[in-house]
């Protein structure tokens, strides 16, 4: 006991040594000395080798320290004999530091006196405390004994402590009805109904405070509706969005991602396993469907669509986003500082950085089916329906038509053989050889793909009359091919602008070109089968609107040719990526000039049934009859798909460079994928998966301390530390380190369990405190840092929206599925490219909670933009929280805002009430908004209002019909008081 | 005038109401006014003409007769070489320039003859032969010229304006945007707020119902009751402010009576009813036009920053068809702003910017895919822009390039140099207004920007 009271009375002194120190009190390096420092000093003297000015460092202690020709910057021990106090002390504006170029303040007197003091204390250098496990630092600090009785956890003990050594203490308890709805808010998303607000008031009474308090908490955290709450906050980071982003901007399918994190949240996937599989899901061994759908986070990123871009440098673009964000997420770094050159301030170097990017750079980007068995039935019902009605026509088949059809054909066709490539090679893309001898294309494209390959002819016996080019389907293809056009152009589209054929090194010439199908889609150009060799490459051969489908074109030689060696020369060039990504060649040897088919049913071997369908198909004598079948197969539905990563195959990996200045075009020296130096490295091979797990094992300090104080700022509207997304040296030292320490090793050490750290949260007298401000508050800590009362702040946009939805009684309780189209104003979205449509949902879709309003990156629902919502075009660590005009104007103007009034106007008032007065309406609509109980005050200010508004109504001043939809100036009353009630700065913060 | 249900049109057209000049709240922009300049501004105001979709320079400033010469040649390899261009091959051949050139003006600015209006008013302006950018996509090269990088996420130009001088108006918000001529490859990333506080960004004016978004009552809402309802939402507010004390309420109180002022003084802004039949006139008939006005009443009413956007310049067919008709689409509205600020000696303190993202290549454009013939394609390496009013030395042409149009050779001036010499027209060192994000002092002109002293008045 003794032991262990001095051992608490070291630490409580040590603790407010370091962190309540004025004047001559010891010196925090990490407080008082680095945040200088790296604010004024390592621009020029810290990591980056390149920018350093006069060859010195002052970042360790070593640099710092070296002998500078019988000087030194820093001299331990003699604060008067370090470089570094005469140049901050000095007025010579050509010594004075920092110089008055770096455009940085003078060091005030009061920090070069801690400056000296540090020198004379020795100097010490510390590792910045981010960089260090917390399980290392909490193994050196107090460990909480919460006061139970006072229904304290772990959480008080830390803020407690703090308060209590700055003179302060906790609030009191929030009211019921406050909290009641705080924790609704903070869970759910929603406010709770009045009712359930009084059963929890009523609980409190019969079970105690902290036993209704954890019924409610476990009963919200079972909610499905849990999962749609903090999905929002994690595709804030992810950037998701339903469009591209760009010029463009056009829609893309990633629906399936943000269904996955709410799946994900709800079922609480431990945070190193909700890690792992979207940062790598597909790598995971037999990985499922939807551990790939999860790799859509960094799928996320924009592409930009617009004619004539670079598509490469637009996808080099998409990775420097990609590790800004890993680096924002789960590692608190801003990496991005180091795309140009070795951060200034914290210990990433230019190769680091590229080293980083490696790490994520070696996938591919497809699009990925995802079967629904709605999809499933309904393809197969119309594929039963579609063979039906084909064996009817074929039934009626006039058996005497069908053999002269059928003679015709076979005199007509030509027998094709086969040819497999001995070689195949690109410009870039990977070209792999299949067992049906057909070619088939992955890996990054361009705008101008060339394709070379070669062919052994020694197996053809006659002289070669005809080449065929079969355009094939293939499932790893954009839209399922044949081409690999997966932006600008339509999905799967190609466009061939030339192809040369050489036997034994001669041109052959060609002549008599036909196609299977062709059209060209963007540009009003027109297919010319003759443009595939006429020397134009703006000219050729696409089967645009027909994708997942095999095409054929046909070349016959001028002159037949004979020969060992086929060289084959395919040029795509358009203004977007156009290559083909299935094909197969094959050589004719026949006399007949040959002619595109669009079957590829042999005529020779085939079975009668299977030549009878190809009649019905193509014959002019079911022109009519078969149009009915047409328009059947064009209703098969696709399976919706989403956007994911895909390893690459271990032949074609994709090498990382570092480019010079962070710019794309300068490549420099390859670099080899790895963690910054400054981390332990990862053991096992470097590549994507490794990777995410290193992000969640205790090799990296950073993970769980990231997602605590993510957690902590949803609830209390500021991280512990505040810069959310930037742990670095640059960022604000954490107001409560320990507890910041203590909550992430918790977090580990219960197994990643979010749902457990939110109900820990949620469940301190931190969190249950009242958040009515003291004038003596409100001057001593403003911001609540100290966390001296409950959090009071503006709720989010969509929050708003949802809880307006919830009390009116419209909100549409449907979890997942594509994006919805509340109602807004036509010119928010016609202000985008293309003048584009907002298709305003009339039914159910119109209410549904607001993660589902389809997310347009250049023109955002304006109503969550105008409180501060996401555009979704970068990740998102901390949502502002303004106050502006424009909100006003929207909550009370916006017709959707009004549609809300109206419904709870109708759902709180009984217009068979005997008597029509403020008080049973008013009550109601007051609670079901802001959940307590008005006072006599307010309800006093609302029936006044009512009766003004009902007389105006009913005197025909105003348009009962207009405001509610009926001609009842009560409910119209009402209406206008609901309007009001929602309008409340109560209604729109969570308090 | 209810707003709400009116066209662009009639917008502009219908007699307003005139409810006369009420504050509005200045918290719309920065709040209060920084006057935080570095040293004496010579603009305090700006209006950019953006012309997006990138004019061709040869059509309109940058005489190249050399041009004629090597119509239907490809131009040299050792040009070319390492080039990348969005839609043609670089091989491709000259097109010579479709419209003759002469000189105008005391100062003798050569101009074509597209610019008739223009032409009139050659002595007031300056000309910059030589602007060059690093992007050769729209997208990109817009949002490049507007916040300093090619990828949308940074402050605009004038959100760094309203961030670093705060706003002159008590009435509107302080940086404006206006739209003609269709599709805006940038998009909102062009007066994007980016990392600083929202309250930064621009507010584009909507071309269909209320030009700034709720402005209007909603239906059956009259004055009154939206007056009443605003009552109790204070009495409401104030009522819980003194029971939880917190101070966010109180600004929500002042947004909610800002929100009430700019609904009664959006109508007299909008309302050109007052102005004289000449000034009318003369900026000529279209939405151009009309913005080119109306951006003369935003900058009265002490808008910092209005930004013109005019679209429909990308002529990678039959640029000549495409020049002559965007042209005469803008060339009397910004003639007449110029003459209309100089009449009203607004010219003195407000500078005017006029130009695209980047230039239209020497060489023609043409393809069978994209049915195109007789065009140009995107050309990053030269463009031309010009400048009027505060601060710019009038008359002058700085810059050439090549005899084919292709490079600069003779000062170059960088979209970087550009955003600087504006900073610096408004009193701003532009490597000194900086904002720390993401661990890094970030600013308009990222690590680059050189003022165009010879730009100067």
């Amino acid at each position: 006991m003794t032991n262990f009271w001095s051992w608490f009375l070291c630490s409580v002194l040590w603790i407010a040594s370091i962190q309540f120190s004025n004047g001559q009190e010891k010196i925090d390096f990490a407080r008082d000395i680095r945040p200088i420092l790296s604010d004024r000093c390592f621009k020029c003297h810290g990591f980056d080798d390149a920018a350093r000015e006069a060859d010195l460092g002052l970042h360790t202690f070593d640099a710092a320290t070296a002998d500078l020709g019988g000087y030194q910057a820093i001299k331990p021990g003699d604060a008067e004999n370090s470089e570094i106090i005469y140049r901050m002390e000095s007025d010579d504006r050509t010594e004075a530091m920092p110089p008055a170029k770096a455009n940085k303040p003078r060091l005030t007197p009061e920090e070069i006196a801690k400056f000296k003091q540090w020198i004379n204390e020795g100097a010490k250098y510390e590792q910045h405390w981010a960089f260090v496990h917390p399980r290392e630092r909490t193994s050196n600090i107090e460990r909480p004994t919460p006061n139970i009785e006072l229904g304290e956890n772990e959480i008080d003990f830390f803020v407690g402590r703090r308060l209590k050594q700055e003179g302060f203490n906790f609030s009191p308890e929030a009211d019921p009805h406050t909290l009641i709805r705080r924790v609704y808010l903070d869970l759910i998303g929603i406010p709770p109904t009045p009712n359930q607000a009084d059963e929890f008031a009523g609980k409190i009474k019969s079970e105690g405070f902290l036993p209704a308090m954890e019924s409610v908490i476990d009963e919200l955290l079972a909610s499905p509706q849990y999962g749609e709450k903090w999905a929002r906050h994690w595709l804030d980071l992810s950037r998701y969005a339903d469009t591209n982003g760009y010029e463009k901007d056009r829609p893309r399918s990633i629906w399936p991602y943000r269904d996955w994190v709410i799946t994900a949240l709800n079922a609480d996937m431990p945070y190193d396993q909700f890690t792992i599989e979207q940062l790598a899901g597909d790598m995971l061994p037999n990985a499922t469907l939807d551990q790939k759908i999860a790799t859509g986070f960094h799928r996320n990123t924009m592409m930009n669509e617009e004619g004539g871009i670079d598509p490469l440098e637009y996808r080099y673009h998409a990775m420097v986003d990609r590790v800004a964000t890993t680096g924002t997420v789960w590692m608190g770094l801003t990496t991005g500082c180091a795309q140009c050159h070795t951060h200034k301030f914290d210990p990433i170097t230019h190769t680091d950085y590229f080293a980083l990017f490696a790490l994520l750079n070696n996938a591919d980007e497809p699009d990925l089916d995802v079967p629904t068995e709605a999809v499933h039935t309904s393809r197969a019902d119309i594929r039963r329906q579609v063979r039906r009605e084909e064996h009817d026509l074929m039934s009626k088949i006039d058996p005497d038509k069908f053999q002269k059809w059928l003679e015709s054909e076979k005199a007509a066709v030509v027998e094709w053989k086969t040819i497999r490539p001995t070689e195949a090679k690109s410009n870039l893309p990977r070209l792999a050889i299949l067992k049906d001898d057909s070619v088939l294309a992955s890996g990054d494209f361009t705008k101008r793909d060339v394709y070379d390959l070669k062919f052994d002819l020694s197996g053809i016996e006659k002289p070669i009359t005809a080449i065929r080019l079969e355009a094939l389907p293939h499932p790893s293809l954009p839209a399922h091919g044949p081409g690999t056009a997966y932006y600008e152009g339509r999905k799967g589209d190609f466009f061939l602008s030339e192809m040369i054929a050489k036997i034994d090194s001669t041109k052959v010439g060609f002549h008599e070109p036909s196609i299977s199908f062709g059209k060209i889609y963007i540009g009003s150009g027109k297919v010319v089968p003759e443009g595939v060799y006429d020397g134009n490459g703006s000219s050729g051969w696409s089967t645009a609107t027909a994708e997942g489908r095999r095409h054929e074109l046909v070349l016959n030689f001028k002159k037949p040719i004979s020969g060992k060696v086929l060289d084959l020369n395919l040029l795509f060039e358009r203004h977007f990526v156009a290559a083909l990504g299935r094909f197969r060649i094959s050589v004719s040897t026949d006399e007949k000039i040959a002619k595109a088919r669009a079957s590829d049913l042999d005529l020779a071997t085939a079975e009668e049934s299977e030549l009878k369908r190809l009649y019905v198909r193509e014959s002019p004598e079911f022109a009519e009859a078969r149009k009915e079948i047409e328009a059947l197969e064009k209703k098969v539905p696709a399976f919706p798909t989403t956007l994911v990563l895909r390893e690459r195959p271990a032949d074609n990996t994709r090498p990382t460079f570092r480019h010079h200045r962070g710019e794309y075009l300068q490549v420099k020296e390859p670099v080899a994928p790895a963690v910054p130096a400054i981390f332990v490295p990862i053991e096992s091979e470097a590549n994507r998966l490794n990777f995410a797990k290193w992000l969640v094992s205790e090799k990296n300090p950073l993970a769980a301390r990231v997602a605590v104080n993510r957690a902590w700022r949803a609830f209390f509207g500021r991280g512990i530390v505040h810069t959310a997304g930037d742990f670095g040296l640059q960022s604000k030292l954490p107001s409560h380190p320990d507890l910041l320490d203590w909550l992430a090793v918790d977090l580990i050490d219960d197994g990643w369990s979010m749902k457990r750290l939110h109900k820990k949260i949620v469940l301190s007298r931190t969190y249950r405190q009242s958040s009515v401000v003291t004038p003596e508050s409100l001057r001593t800590d403003p911001k609540n840092i100290l966390l001296g009362r409950g959090p009071r702040f503006r709720m989010s946009g969509e929050m708003i929206r949802d809880s307006a939805l919830a009390a009116s009684g419209l909100l549409t309780q449907k979890i997942g599925g594509p994006s919805v189209y509340p109602p807004q104003p036509a010119s928010v979205a016609a202000a985008a490219y293309g003048n584009t449509k907002w298709p305003a949902a009339t039914g159910p879709d119109r209410y549904r909670r607001s993660l589902y309003t389809f997310s347009k990156r250049t023109a955002p629902f304006a109503a969550y933009l105008t409180f501060d919502g996401p555009t979704g075009e970068s990740c998102l660590a901390r949502r502002e929280i303004s106050n502006t005009p424009l909100q006003s104007l929207t909550l009370l103007n916006d017709e959707m805002f009004l549609e809300t009034a109206r419904a709870l106007a109708a759902s709180c008032f009984n217009p068979t009430e005997a008597f029509r007065q403020s008080e049973p309406a008013g009550l109601k609509i007051f609670r079901t908004v802001l959940t307590r109980e008005p006072t006599d005050a307010e309800l006093a200010g609302i029936d006044a209002f009512f009766k003004t508004q009902l007389a105006r109504l009913e005197s025909g001043e105003l348009s009962a019909k207009d405001i509610c939809g009926k001609d009842d100036p009560t409910l119209a009353s009402w209406t206008l008081v609901a309007r009001v009630i929602l309008n409340l700065d109560e209604a729109v913060t969570k308090s | 005038m209810n707003l709400h249900s009116s066209t662009r049109r009639q917008f502009f057209e219908t007699c307003g109401i005139g409810l006369g000049k009420i504050a509005l709240g200045s918290m719309l922009t920065a709040g209060i006014s920084r006057a935080a300049t570095h040293f004496a501004p010579k603009a305090k105001r700006v209006i950019y003409l953006f012309m997006a979709g990138a004019p061709s320079q040869l059509e309109l400033f940058d005489n190249k007769p050399k041009l004629v010469e090597f119509d239907g040649k490809p131009i040299p390899p050792e040009v070319i070489a390492g080039q990348r261009y969005a839609f043609i091959q670089p091989d491709a051949a000259v097109l010579a320039p479709r419209f003759p050139f002469a000189k105008h003006g005391q100062s003798g600015q050569e101009l074509s003859d597209r610019l008739p209006h223009l032409a009139k008013v050659a002595d007031e302006i300056a000309i910059v032969k030589s602007v060059h950018t690093d992007q050769f996509n729209h997208s990109p090269a817009q949002i490049f010229v507007n916040t300093g990088g090619p990828i949308p996420g940074r402050p605009s130009m004038g959100s760094w304006l309203s961030y670093g001088l705060g706003s002159e108006t008590q009435d509107l918000p302080g940086f404006v945007v206006l739209k003609s001529g269709g599709n805006l490859s940038g998009g909102a990333a062009m007066w994007s707020a980016g990392f600083l506080p929202g309250k930064h960004a621009g507010v584009p004016f909507r071309e269909s119902g209320d030009p700034i978004l709720h402005v209007s009552n909603p239906k059956g809402i009259d004055d009154q009751a939206q007056r009443d309802s605003l009552d109790l939402i204070k009495k409401l507010n104030q009522q819980h402010l003194k029971a939880v004390a917190d101070p966010e309420i109180q600004t929500r109180i002042n947004s909610y009576e800002m929100a009430w002022r700019m609904q009664s003084a959006a109508p007299e802004l909008t309302d050109f009813s007052k102005e004289p039949k000449s000034v009318m006139d003369s900026y000529g008939k279209g939405d151009y036009a009309k913005n080119c006005l109306l951006a003369r009443r935003l900058i009265e009413r002490g808008v910092r920053f209005v930004q013109v956007y005019h679209s429909g310049w990308d002529h990678h067919s039959q640029v000549e068809n495409g020049v002559k008709k965007q042209a005469e689409a803008t060339d009397q509205g910004s003639a007449a702003l110029i003459k209309d600020l100089k009449d009203r000696g607004l010219l003195d303190d407000t500078l005017i910017v006029w130009g695209g993202e980047f230039g239209r290549t020497p060489m023609v454009e043409a393809s069978a895919a994209l049915n195109r013939s007789q065009g140009r394609d995107h050309h990053p390496q030269a463009f031309t822009m010009w400048f009027a009013g505060g601060g710019i030395k009038p008359g002058i042409t700085i810059g050439q390039t090549d005899e084919l149009g292709f490079n600069v050779v003779e000062d170059p001036v960088h979209v970087h140099d550009v955003q600087a010499t504006i900073l610096h027209l408004l009193g701003i060192d532009h490597e000194k207004l900086t904002y720390q994000y993401q661990g890094r002092d970030f600013r308009l002109t990222d690590v680059h920007g050189h003022v165009v002293k010879k730009l100067l008045a």
